[in-house]
């Protein structure tokens, strides 16, 4: 049973579920470049690894399939957010939003969820595919690990959200964040263990990473999917994890209310 | 029904610079100047009232109407709809209100007519009955029932203003908002438009509030005029009672058998060419029906002409004062 108020978002999800369908022109595109991403990257690591295994066990088929969830784990933390807040005020448009009873984050998420429903056949499912004809077929550590890893992308997707919310919440009161947010994008997909995962960085590096909320995002559920790391230290990392889910959605209620207390709405 | 209260709205402009370097820099210092577009507003609307809101270019209409909207939030001061302070309580209070901006659409472009209008039955939780209730009044006035199939993007300017128009009142909005919604209508969509204003407000006991630069929708519309310049209010009353105190005179217009120029203690003259004169009387010292009668036992009259100050004097010298103050 849903409350009334729930279904409307429920609504607002599938209204833009039809919509990615019927007006996504770019999945081809799309696909083409991470399908040559990812190829090229697992190729690297084989040639870098040859035959020999990291410190901590590590393989060149586990590098892999590493590289093969990554890509599969990057169209689950797509997020519209930052964009559409951007463009909603760069438009004026966001006066329309705010008219209207809604929720203005609620609503976001519902259209980022929506989208992301409709990437799920449109993106996921092919590079999935072509992840396993092209490279391998990227098998999980073992079948007990499956729900520590759903739990953990679960939580890695609100990390990411809730990031990609905060920093869009600056648009509000600005015109143009687009070059702060690019920015963004390349540090995470740096800094979260997405491209390189961190066991390869200095210690001193990977500490300071460790201590950061991007390799929540990505290096965890990872690590999880292909058993680089012992049971008891996942789950100090899943409470980590946890812990900044919270950190953030404190600071993203805290945050949203001010922000829309400032908005900037262009135009007559 | 709406009040507002000491309203001010200052708009923080900054000068910020270009690049990357420019926008890191600007979120920690940057330089910013204070443009105050409302500046103290303070009136009171009941209900079922029908309010022309309106000023000069940049007087602060849109930013006022965002504001009781719930759009903006105000710098301080606040609005109150049925005692509720919609910048608080948006959510809950927008419910109250319908919104139309004639400059831009609440339509969504990818969708069909009745999509949008589903969503927002959704959005605004109302049955379905209710709902196809609202549909055929719309329809029987502003003949929304042909367009619902169309896509948005394919609409004409008149036809999305319909569309507004029937979006904004699905939820049956005690107040109604309309930032110039004639604005690029041709006569008879300017017609329908005034006309669905009327009957909304006399069926349904809409209140309305509106912007306007077009001298007929005030004309035709507004009972009631809230003036404002500058973020200020200039002038609150009845139209009528301002044409009153703005400009209390008439002109009269008479044609003489001979090129003559008779004179009137308590008229001025506004021009004379071939046989006519055109004179200025205050509506409080001299009666038409005098005047003419005075001139006439100076010379024969042929013919004559009674004109009332013109709505457009009005807003002119309305206007003019209140740059001069
Ligand atoms: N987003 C904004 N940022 C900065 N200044 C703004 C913004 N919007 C409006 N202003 C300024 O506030 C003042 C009032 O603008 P507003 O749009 O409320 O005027 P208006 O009465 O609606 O004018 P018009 O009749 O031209 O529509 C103007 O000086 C305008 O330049
Ligand atoms: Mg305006």
């Amino acid at each position: 049973m849903f409350s009334s108020s729930f279904r409307k978002y429920l609504f607002i999800c599938k209204t833009r579920i039809i919509r990615s369908f019927t007006y996504r022109f770019d999945v081809f595109g799309n696909i083409l470049m991470q399908t040559i991403v990812m190829v090229t990257t697992a190729f690297f690591w084989k040639a870098l690894f040859q035959d020999e295994t990291f410190r901590n066990g590590i393989t060149a088929d586990n590098m892999m399939t590493y590289t093969i969830m990554s890509s599969v784990l990057s169209v689950l933390f797509t997020t519209g957010v930052e964009r559409r807040i951007q463009e909603s005020v760069e438009k004026g448009s966001i006066a329309i939003d705010l008219m209207r009873p809604v929720n203005v984050f609620g609503m976001f998420f519902a259209e980022d969820l929506g989208n992301l429903i409709a990437l799920l056949f449109q993106n996921l499912l092919p590079i999935l595919l072509l992840g396993s004809l092209l490279i391998k077929v990227p098998t999980i550590v073992s079948v007990s690990a499956i729900p520590m890893f759903a739990v953990s992308v679960i939580l890695s997707m609100a990390i990411n959200w809730l990031t990609a919310a905060i920093f869009g919440m600056w648009a509000f009161t600005a015109i143009s964040m687009d070059a702060l947010f690019q920015v963004k994008k390349h540090l995470i997909r740096l800094l979260s263990g997405s491209i390189i995962p961190i066991w390869f960085f200095p210690k001193w590096l990977a500490g300071i990473l460790n201590a950061l909320p991007f390799v929540y995002i990505y290096q965890l559920p990872l690590d999880i999917y292909i058993g680089s790391a012992s049971n008891e230290e996942i789950q100090g990392r899943m409470l980590i994890q946890l812990i900044w889910v919270l950190i953030l959605a404190a600071l993203f209620y805290l945050f949203s209310k001010k922000s829309l207390k400032k908005v900037l709405v262009q135009g007559g | 029904m709406i009040t507002v209260r000491d309203l001010h709205k200052e708009y923080l402009v900054s000068e910020k610079g270009k690049g990357l370097g420019g926008t890191l820099k600007s979120l920690f210092r940057n330089e910013k100047k204070i443009i105050g577009a409302v500046n103290g507003l303070d009136f009171h609307v009941n209900k079922g009232e029908i309010v022309g809101f309106i000023g000069p270019n940049g007087s602060g209409k849109s930013t006022t109407i965002k504001m009781m909207t719930g759009i903006l939030t105000p710098t301080s001061g606040e609005v109150l709809i049925d005692g509720r302070n919609i910048a608080r309580y948006r959510k809950e209070t927008v419910r109250k209100i319908g919104v139309v901006f004639g400059q831009r659409t609440q339509l969504n472009w990818d969708l069909r007519l009745e999509e949008t209008f589903e969503l927002l039955r959704r959005i605004y939780q109302i049955e379905k009955k209710d709902y196809l209730d609202i549909l055929e009044v719309m329809d029987s006035i502003l003949g929304i029932g042909e367009l619902l199939d169309k896509p948005v993007r394919q609409m004409s300017l008149g036809q999305r203003v319909k569309g507004d128009l029937t979006a904004a009142m699905l939820h049956s909005p005690k107040v109604l908002f309309l930032d110039e919604p004639t604005i690029g209508l041709d006569a008879g969509s300017k017609y329908a438009l005034r006309k669905f204003i009327k009957e909304i407000n006399t069926i349904r006991g809409t209140t309305v509030i509106l912007t306007t630069h077009d001298l007929g929708d005030i004309q035709e519309l507004c009972e009631r005029l809230i003036i404002i310049n500058n973020g200020v209010m200039m002038d609150d009353g009845n139209l009528s009672e301002i044409v009153e105190r703005i400009a209390p005179y008439r002109t009269l217009t008479v044609e003489y058998y001979d090129s003559i120029v008779p004179t009137h203690p308590k008229a001025e003259i506004l021009s004379a060419a071939d046989n006519v004169v055109r004179y200025k009387f205050m509506k409080r010292e001299l009666t038409a029906a005098r005047l003419i009668s005075d001139l006439s036992s100076l010379h024969p009259i042929r013919d004559v002409g009674i004109e009332e100050a013109g709505i457009d004097d009005i807003i002119r010298i309305a206007y003019a004062k209140t740059v001069q103050s």
